[in-house]
């Protein structure tokens, strides 16, 4: 074993960098040592990732750089680095990684399986994160569960692997507080609360459940709102509450959650690749940018559209910013097989700052600067 | 079984002050010497009261290893050497050997002139403890504060699959996960080049080595691909300093620099021009490096004095500061500074602090320890509630410690040492006869080890060693009642020894003695008793038992 290549500084000082100097007010690349597929915040300072080999595998929770959160004091914070707060084993594969609001319980998932696993986070006396127990699945399912949870009184999660199955279950007790009552065994794409007690189950047909918990009375369904076999959903919270739907061909259709059965507006996004898996696509609302909203696994980069200028009749769309951070730097790689992006998240409060994922370990942490501005 | 002790006396389960005690093949020896930057009493420095409660350390210690140059790892050795006392030797590379005392005295000035201290050691012991050095090449030592990613300057540590009884690794940076290099240096540029833009001037503090090349070069690059105008400028002292250093130790750096620095002069650069005094007065932007690091003292203090005013300009920090300096001091936060003669300077340019700082992380540890293959791991400058995940995960493939300061972990080993035999004594056991060897039966030989080579002949190593050969013989009377004459009492011998000891080599031979291997009989008559004999037995040390034996049997009697 030899030493490793040092990197040409004229490779460095490539467009995408150059370029990145202006287009970016913070960029941060890490590597982790395996790559993850759920970037989940525990707290405004920490996220979770976790390995999806199908072997042992680690859950980490990472305190993001003080640098980046450091806002008058930035330039007298030198410290760039993640550091591993938190970190513990899990047997299996996590493919989805839910924290419960407002405690230091997170709750995964295997995908092979609807079972799910109980996790505690760890305080200050102790790094390591301890598996507490278990909770079996809703339903016999050969796809994972789609998990969600938000700030209670006592620590519940809603889960489910298909619209049939999908359940309110205490974690204290393992108690069945609610059940979401559909016939229908179509495999979901994403669980969401959008307020402490109503939800959006979205089924991967593009289907779409709005129910609430304390009720019995059967949700509203919205069927999809195109030709597509596959289609993924997001809604934000209110005041906006928007429900945007995205299929596998690029169509994207905004709703009011309100009025499901209507579309807002309508745009044709430019698909470079072929998604075909549920977890190949994630779509997410910004928290704090109104209309804007980002995807991943279209394309080999994160892509952040603003809704503003659409219209009723679909058009294309262009995106405001894309991030090609990761397809960039795996240039430098040995060729193999191209990277795609697992996950990518925002941050709950800063406008602009996102985490981004890729098979290769990559994780990249930007907060990038609107093109409208300059 | 042979143990190796290991004992922290400093970064066990804390950060700084590395100081580890090995006890190993009955030697001890102490790994590095550090200074804990963050106290100012008897807290920053090693417990050396572990070794002895007072007194020198010289007869406790066999030799001190000093792994670099960092302060956090040398910088209480003038106070071990010549405060505490030790005379023995003190070990590290050539490199380390020229920057240490540099280091050394430019931490000693802030803490003294600048803080006023007065328990410290001066000028003269940091001399004194650099004459006890013996510099050492690399095969001999490894670095510490590793990384596995290639500075542009050093090459990246790897290390071969030793499999050594004993790693022994830090864990700060175990639970780091870091930045990419291109991330630092895009914010770097992306700095200089705002405060360019918008006509400011920015002042690089360095020290002579290290980050100030690879920032210039990094700059370079980028003013031609930007095509940008404005001037860089290196204080030409730090360019022969660094020339100097870099010539002396070329073989330390990386295939890419040694290629660059053989095809061009490194400081011939275009858009980097040498520095004079006045240029600090001139107007419009430009870029600065100047010496020393920490702005105590000298150039970089004089243009910082002359820009702090305006909040156009820009100070970039590359490294850590010590307490004391102005460097350390504008880190914290500080916007007026007390400057000699009672004038304030107030601080309106913009501070920025940038880590360069070259140590690894969590996936560059685990890296390095599975190429090295310990049987045990041992961790050190890490707080133990936050080790215990990494603790973990090493365990899963190492058996993993981690002693607070004043525990020793013990680890078993067996040392298995392997030597030859010489020629000569080979051939001296084959031709004594006997079995060929075979290692279902082994058998006694006799020989002299010596250390160095081989396992040799007695004589050849009493000729190595300059000794005279001494023989021991052994003599012992039998009487026995015997009423015939000499001659027929030692035929009776002979005869009695042939039946009884039928594998030994018994000789009757013509001058009246009987000979069994080589021990000699002898047959006399007794003075006192005119049917008794007395046998005189002789042999020598190697054949004690054989002797022994003989005489036991001989005293029984003869039959009749």
């Amino acid at each position: 074993m030899g030493e490793t290549e040092a990197v040409e500084i004229d490779d460095i000082l490539d467009d995408w960098f150059i370029e990145s100097l202006k287009s970016y007010k913070d960029l941060h690349v890490y590597q982790l040592e395996h790559p993850t597929q759920i970037i989940e915040w525990t707290s405004g300072k920490t996220v979770c990732v976790a390995g999806y080999s199908s072997g042992k595998n680690e859950i980490l929770e990472l305190r993001l750089p003080l640098k980046l959160l450091a806002d008058e004091k930035k330039g007298l914070c030198a410290e760039r680095d993640f550091k591993v707060v938190h970190g513990g084993f899990s047997e299996g594969p996590v493919c989805c990684l839910r924290h419960i609001p407002g405690t230091r319980c997170a709750v995964t998932n295997d995908g092979l399986n609807s079972d799910l696993q109980l996790w505690d986070l760890g305080a200050d006396d102790t790094d390591v994160i301890r598996k507490t127990g278990s909770l079996p699945g809703t339903s016999v399912s050969q796809t994972g569960s789609r998990i969600a949870a938000r700030l209670s009184s006592s620590p519940e999660v809603l889960h489910g692997a298909q619209s049939s199955a999908v359940q309110l279950t205490q974690l204290g007790t393992g108690q069945t507080l609610y059940r979401l009552e559909v016939d229908s065994t179509e495999p979901l794409s994403s669980l969401k609360f959008v307020s402490e007690t109503a939800f959006l189950a979205s089924c991967c047909d593009g289907t779409v459940y709005l129910a609430d918990t304390r009720t019995s009375a059967p949700p509203q369904a919205s069927p999809p709102p195109g030709e597509c076999a596959l289609w993924w959903t997001d809604a934000s919270a209110a005041p906006q509450c928007r429900v945007i739907r995205l299929s596998s061909s690029g169509q994207a259709v905004v709703s009011d959650l309100r009025n499901m059965g209507g579309a807002v507006c309508r745009a044709q996004l430019d698909v470079q690749t072929s998604p075909r898996k549920p977890e190949d696509v994630t779509v997410v609302w910004a928290p704090a940018l109104d209309g804007c909203f980002s995807v991943s696994g279209l394309s080999g980069l994160v892509q952040i559209y603003d809704t503003a200028g659409w219209r009723a009749e679909p058009q294309d769309a262009s995106p405001l910013f894309q991030h090609a951070g990761h397809s960039v730097s795996s240039q430098h790689g040995d060729g193999s097989a191209p990277i795609f992006i697992t996950t990518h998240v925002w941050h709950p409060e800063r406008p602009r700052t996102l985490l981004s994922a890729a098979s290769d370990g990559s994780v990249h942490v930007w907060d990038w600067v609107d093109p409208q501005t300059n | 079984m042979p143990e190796i002790k290991v004992t922290p006396l400093g970064a066990g389960q804390d950060v700084g002050r590395s100081c580890i005690l090995v006890s190993i093949g009955g030697k001890n020896i102490m790994l590095d010497c550090g200074m804990h930057m963050g106290y100012n009493d008897d807290r920053r420095f090693p417990d050396f009261s572990y070794i002895t409660p007072n007194g020198r350390l010289t007869d406790f210690l066999d030799c001190v290893i000093i792994s670099h140059f960092h302060l956090d790892h040398c910088g209480a050795l003038p106070y071990m050497s010549e405060m505490v006392g030790y005379d023995g030797p003190i070990y590290m590379t050539h490199p380390t050997k020229a920057i240490c005392p540099i280091l050394l005295e430019d931490f000693r000035k802030i803490t003294v002139d600048k803080k006023g201290e007065t328990n410290f050691f001066t000028s003269q012991m940091i001399k004194d403890c650099m004459k006890k050095v013996i510099p050492l090449n690399l095969h001999q030592t490894v670095q510490g504060d590793y990384n596995m990613t290639p500075d542009r300057h050093l090459g990246a540590a790897w290390i071969d699959k030793c499999r050594p009884d004993i790693l022994i690794s830090e864990s700060t940076y175990a639970t780091t996960i870091r930045d990419s290099k291109r991330c630092r240096e895009r914010d770097f540029l992306k700095k200089v080049h705002e405060t360019i833009e918008r006509g400011g001037k920015v002042l690089i503090p360095v020290f002579a080595l290290g980050r100030a090349q690879e920032l210039c070069i990094l700059l370079e690059t980028f003013w031609e691909r930007m095509n940008l105008k404005a001037p860089i400028y290196f204080s030409t002292g730090l360019t022969e300093k660094a020339n100097h250093y870099y010539k002396l130790f070329i073989t330390w750096t990386n295939q890419k620099i040694r290629k660059t620095f053989v095809q061009r002069n490194m400081f011939e650069f275009k858009h980097i021009k040498a520095f004079d005094r006045s240029y600090a007065d001139n107007p419009g932007p430009m870029v600065v490096f100047a010496t020393p690091g920490m702005l105590h003292a000298g150039q970089s203090l004089q243009i910082f004095k002359k820009w702090a005013g305006n909040d156009k300009n820009m100070v970039i920090m590359p490294g850590y500061c010590v307490q004391g300096t102005i460097g350390h001091k504008i880190l914290n936060g500080q916007r007026k500074l007390e400057m000699e003669g009672r004038s304030t300077l107030d601080v309106k340019l913009q501070v920025e602090y940038m880590s360069f700082s070259a140590h690894a992380d969590a996936k560059g540890i685990m890296q390095l320890i599975r190429m090295a293959e310990p049987r045990n791991m041992l961790l050190v400058h890490g707080e133990a509630a936050k080790m215990e995940f990494l603790k973990g995960k090493i365990e899963q493939e190492f058996n993993c410690y981690m002693p607070a300061n004043g525990e020793t972990t013990a680890v078993t080993t067996n040392p298995s040492v392997p030597v030859d035999i010489s020629l000569n004594l080979l051939k001296r056991e084959m031709v004594l006869g006997g079995p060929l060897p075979d290692p279902k039966k082994p058998r006694t030989m006799h020989g002299t080890l010596i250390m160095k080579e081989n396992l040799v002949s007695s004589e050849q190593a009493l000729k190595e060693l300059g000794l005279n050969e001494h023989q021991l013989r052994f003599t012992c009377r039998v009487q026995l009642q015997d009423p015939h004459s000499d001659s027929d009492t030692l035929h009776r011998i002979y005869t009695h020894l042939k039946s009884v000891l039928k594998d030994y080599t018994i000789q009757h031979l013509p001058d009246g003695t009987v000979m069994v291997e080589s021990i000699v009989i002898k047959v006399s008559s007794s003075a006192e008793d005119a049917n008794a004999k007395v046998l005189l037995l002789s042999w020598s040390y190697q054949d004690e038992d054989l002797g022994s034996y003989l005489s036991s049997l001989l005293k029984k009697g003869l039959p009749t």
